[in-house]
């Protein structure tokens, strides 16, 4: 495109004018009749579903199951960056594979997965008896723990990602740098590579708390009652009690959750190999 | 077998270094699997000595210091500090200090923290780190610069913060690989005199790597030439200019003449037939080439070739006819076509006054400052 | 040392993908570990069974809608803001993504409550509508880092030997897109095909999808089907990244082309 003629401008809005009609017709105008739901009688909904005791507890679960989740996948992550970082040539494609695999799976299928291996009579707790480690089937699913294993699982792969790019930046002679003025492969590791991919590891923990917060499958499948996570209460007010002013509200309070996060992070000081980021 | 001749040079007055021990890189070779990359390379880092290995790419250099450091195995061969055996020995028990062409300072460190590192590694408590640290960052020249980081300096800053990590904690040897590649040339030609002058307070041995022969020329007390993985010659850079031992040694260092000729015995000279019938004398190689065979040719710097005047005597006299003539700035290029080809010759701005296309002259050389070479 | 460490969590990774398969030769009529035995029958029972046979055709053409609406949008908004330089441009950029970052659950509400005014739920043209949202920002991002590849000084020749916008786009556009179309069209029918909670909220007798067939099979309705199904759908998925990986590997020992033809 030639620049800067006002023909040139036209031309351009008028390749953008589908994008704008779809995403006016099928996100903005929706969003914001579902916000308008929300403020129906001076707002009321909102008071409404604050008050009642399910509010708090899918907010505490939402809040709690995220953070374990992402506590896990960083640390699982992080180890998952490492091997990819430091393999090469077809080890490193077989392992880039393995993590990437599992994106093609959609959520469903991953859930039964983890259903039938964590069911009473699973995969999981069969082996566990026929090895003679435990007599009666531990309960391993419908639970808080199978919240997070079927999600920490999902989430991997988020993880992964921002945190291998921070360490493939890494120049490559600092580690031998190091080691020729006599740190250990540990010392390197502690004092040179782990703190210059905390930029990585930051953007890899925003993220994933995100993606964990908008769970709605996994809680409901793999979880008990008290899994309860903030989409689901959003679902319960939609299609169970058909509220949908209040299941508006949940759902703009939601969206405001999310947005204060991200306010949060971005304020927080990270440093990394070039500055301030 | 490289040749390993005496110094004939400056020799450097420097403070011998207090728990320096000479490295000796014993008939090591290196393959990866084809070829071999370095092949059955010899020499000896002696205490307090700048020894440049130079070549151009491929030759190997930098393979064999990444052996010397620790980051490669050779496939034979071995590797001795003070006489004992290290080529076992992962590089952080190594001892030495290297400097990479990209510095790798470590960029979330501050300045005072990187050079302090080493110690660190050594077990040095944090309340004795900083002297030595300061010390050394006074020795290269950056006091005051402690708190800065790596990203506020300049190339040459942290090419001397780089330095100073390195020195800081008295290796047995400093090794630098390419330390200079990445400034341009004015900063480049200041550092090779900072780094010479820093290395001879210290009183420290160097391994350099360099393609440069500039540079080499300038810094080392010895060179080893090297090409496809074997050290061609090694010795003094005077030495290996004025008496270079083969082709690629003579064209490598400074520009050189090489004549095709005949060659006829004379003891230390020869007698020496070029293409178009004229002839000359020139020396012989000073250590036997081995069998006896040609082609031959003459080696002469173009600075070393004189116009001569109908009076002067000379041991070679050649007749020839200029083709062009070049003012350089600080010289005059002359081409004259003569024994057969065109040959260099290189002088003053009085040259000038001869030099027309198309006229006749007569060059030539004394014996000493021309050798007979086998063709490579 | 590290991949020792490591395997663990690559198995941990790869079962649950893995453990579908043997599952769906289950050759009794519950699911159990282990399968005891082989048999066909589950894949027999859920090709015969037209509720899953249904639930498979209403997300493929979901997921067409979804693609092509999507895909077609994307595109022109790539072209629209290759090497633009207006002022917005990043805001109109950053408002591309949302669909990617907004949590499902909300838009699925949302879309619910609009496509009920139009009487769009509980169709599959709904649900399509509501997917190529979700689409467009898989395929504008995989179009423009093709579009980053291409040589501007490509366009100035084309334009400068007189070819027409629409030469422009079929002779210098389209070859630098193709790599990219495909890869976003992948994304973009992955997204929705494996969709579950928008299609959840919008579904209808006549529009339930995959997905969520499965969903509500895993809560009330526990047969080896599930399993068959699912084993289906991870050999799809194995298949399509078989072959993405394929091309990646042939197309980085090939050389870069941004020429047309």
């Amino acid at each position: 495109m030639r620049d800067g003629s006002s023909r040139e401008l036209a031309a351009r809005m008028a390749l953008l004018a589908p994008f704008f009609l779809l995403y006016g017709v099928l996100l903005v105008w929706p969003l914001g009749s579902m916000v308008r739901q929300s403020l129906t009688d001076a707002a009321a909904p909102y008071a409404q579903v604050v008050r009642n005791p399910m509010f708090r507890l899918a907010v505490t679960n939402t809040l709690v199951i995220s953070a374990l989740t992402t506590l896990c996948a960083l640390v699982l992550g992080y180890l998952c960056a490492a091997a990819i970082w430091k393999s090469a040539g077809v080890a490193r494609v077989v392992v880039l594979a393995l993590v990437l695999l599992p994106f093609w799976t959609g959520v469903l299928v991953k859930n039964f997965a983890w259903a039938v291996l964590l069911h009473d009579h699973g995969v999981v707790n069969s082996l566990l008896q026929d090895l003679g480690l435990i007599r009666q089937p531990l309960p391993l699913l419908h639970n808080r723990f199978a919240v997070i294993v079927g999600m920490v699982h999902f989430v991997l792969p988020y993880a992964v990602f921002p945190i291998l790019a921070a360490m493939t930046a890494i120049d490559d002679r600092l580690e031998r740098a190091a080691a020729s003025l006599g740190a250990s492969r540990l010392n390197t590791s502690r004092l040179v590579v782990l703190p210059l991919t905390l930029p990585g590891v930051y953007a890899a923990a925003l993220l994933v708390f995100i993606v964990s917060t908008g769970f709605f499958i996994t809680p409901v499948l793999l979880g008990g009652p008290k899994d309860m996570m903030v989409a689901n209460l959003v679902e319960y007010y939609a299609r169970q009690l058909v509220d949908f002013p209040a299941a508006s509200a949940v759902a703009v309070l939601i969206v405001a959750g999310v947005s204060v996060l991200v306010a949060c992070y971005e304020r927080l000081p990270k440093e990394g190999q070039f500055g301030k980021l | 077998m490289p040749h390993d001749d005496t110094r004939d040079g400056p020799t450097v007055a420097s403070a011998p270094h207090p728990t320096g021990r000479d490295l000796e890189v014993v008939s090591v070779s290196k393959s990866y699997g084809g070829p071999d990359v370095v092949q059955d390379l010899a020499f000896t880092l002696g205490h307090g000595e700048f020894l440049t290995l130079l070549g151009p790419s491929g030759s190997g250099k930098t393979t064999t210091l990444l052996m010397v450091a620790g980051f490669e195995r050779p496939t034979t061969g071995d590797i001795r500090v003070g006489g004992r055996s290290v080529v076992n020995e992962p590089p952080q028990r190594r001892n030495f200090g290297i400097v990479f062409q990209s510095y790798a300072l470590f960029p979330h460190m501050t300045v005072l923290e990187n050079v302090e590192f080493p110690l660190r590694m050594r077990g040095v408590a944090k309340r004795a780190r900083g002297a030595p640290a300061l010390e050394m960052l006074e020795k290269v020249g950056l006091s005051g610069f402690q708190n800065r980081k790596p990203r506020e300096l300049s190339g040459g800053q942290q090419q001397r913060v780089a330095l100073a990590r390195a020195l800081v904690f008295e290796p047995d040897a400093l090794l630098l690989d390419e330390p200079l590649g990445a400034l341009d040339k004015r900063l480049r030609e200041a550092m090779q005199i900072e780094i010479k002058a820093i290395q001879q307070r210290v009183g420290i041995s160097v391994l350099y790597v360099t393609h440069d022969q500039e540079e080499a020329m300038v810094m080392s007390d010895r060179i080893a030439i090297m090409r496809e993985g074997r050290i061609v010659q090694l010795g003094a850079p005077k030495d290996l200019y004025k008496h270079p031992e083969t082709p690629f040694v003579a064209s490598f260092l400074g520009e050189t003449n090489l004549l095709p000729c005949g060659v006829v015995e004379d003891g230390a000279y020869g007698k020496v037939t070029f293409a178009d019938g004229s002839s000359g004398v020139a020396a012989r190689p000073r250590r036997d080439p081995g069998d006896g065979g040609g082609p031959w040719l003459v080696s002469v710097r173009p600075e070393q070739v004189r116009v001569l005047t109908p009076e002067d005597r000379l041991d070679t006299t050649i007749d020839g006819v200029v083709k062009d003539c070049t003012f350089v700035g600080s010289y005059v290029r002359v081409t004259i076509l003569a024994c057969g080809q065109e040959v260099v010759v290189k002088g003053d701005e009085t040259i000038s006054a001869w030099a027309e296309t198309g006229r006749r002259v007569r060059v030539g050389w004394r014996r000493d400052d021309a050798q007979i070479l086998r063709a490579d | 040392m590290l991949l020792l460490v490591c395997a663990p969590i690559f198995l941990y990774l790869l079962v649950p993908t893995l453990i579908v398969v043997p599952m769906a030769f289950t050759p009794g009529a519950l699911l159990k570990f282990p399968p005891g035995g082989m048999s066909l029958r589950p894949f027999r029972a859920l090709l015969g069974d037209p509720a899953w046979v249904d639930a498979a055709i209403v997300s493929l053409k979901a997921a067409a809608v979804a693609v092509g609406l999507g895909g077609v949008v994307a595109t022109l908004a790539a072209l629209g803001l290759h090497s633009a330089k207006f002022a917005g441009r990043g805001v109109v950029q950053g408002a591309l993504m949302v669909p990617i970052v907004a949590p499902l659950i909300v838009l699925a509400l949302a879309d619910y409550q609009f496509l009920a005014t139009v009487r769009l739920t509980g169709t599959w043209l709904g649900i399509g509508l509501a997917h190529s949202v979700l689409a467009v920002p898989y395929v504008f991002i995989t179009l423009q880092a093709s579009l980053a590849g291409l040589d501007p000084a490509l366009l100035r020749s084309a334009r400068g030997l007189g070819a027409g916008h629409w030469s422009v786009f079929r002779h210098v556009y389209l070859p630098a897109l193709r790599p990219g179309l495909l890869a976003g069209a992948l994304f973009a029918f992955a997204a929705s095909f494996d969709e579950a909670v928008i299609a959840l909220f919008l579904q209808g007798p006549a529009a339930t999808t995959l997905p969520v067939k499965i969903f509500t099979d895993i809560q009330y309705d526990l047969t080896p089907k599930i399993a068959a199904v699912a084993a289906l759908l991870v050999g799809l998925a194995t298949l399509v990244f078989v072959v993405q990986t394929a091309v990646l590997l042939r197309r980085r020992s090939q050389p870069r082309a941004t020429t047309a033809g």
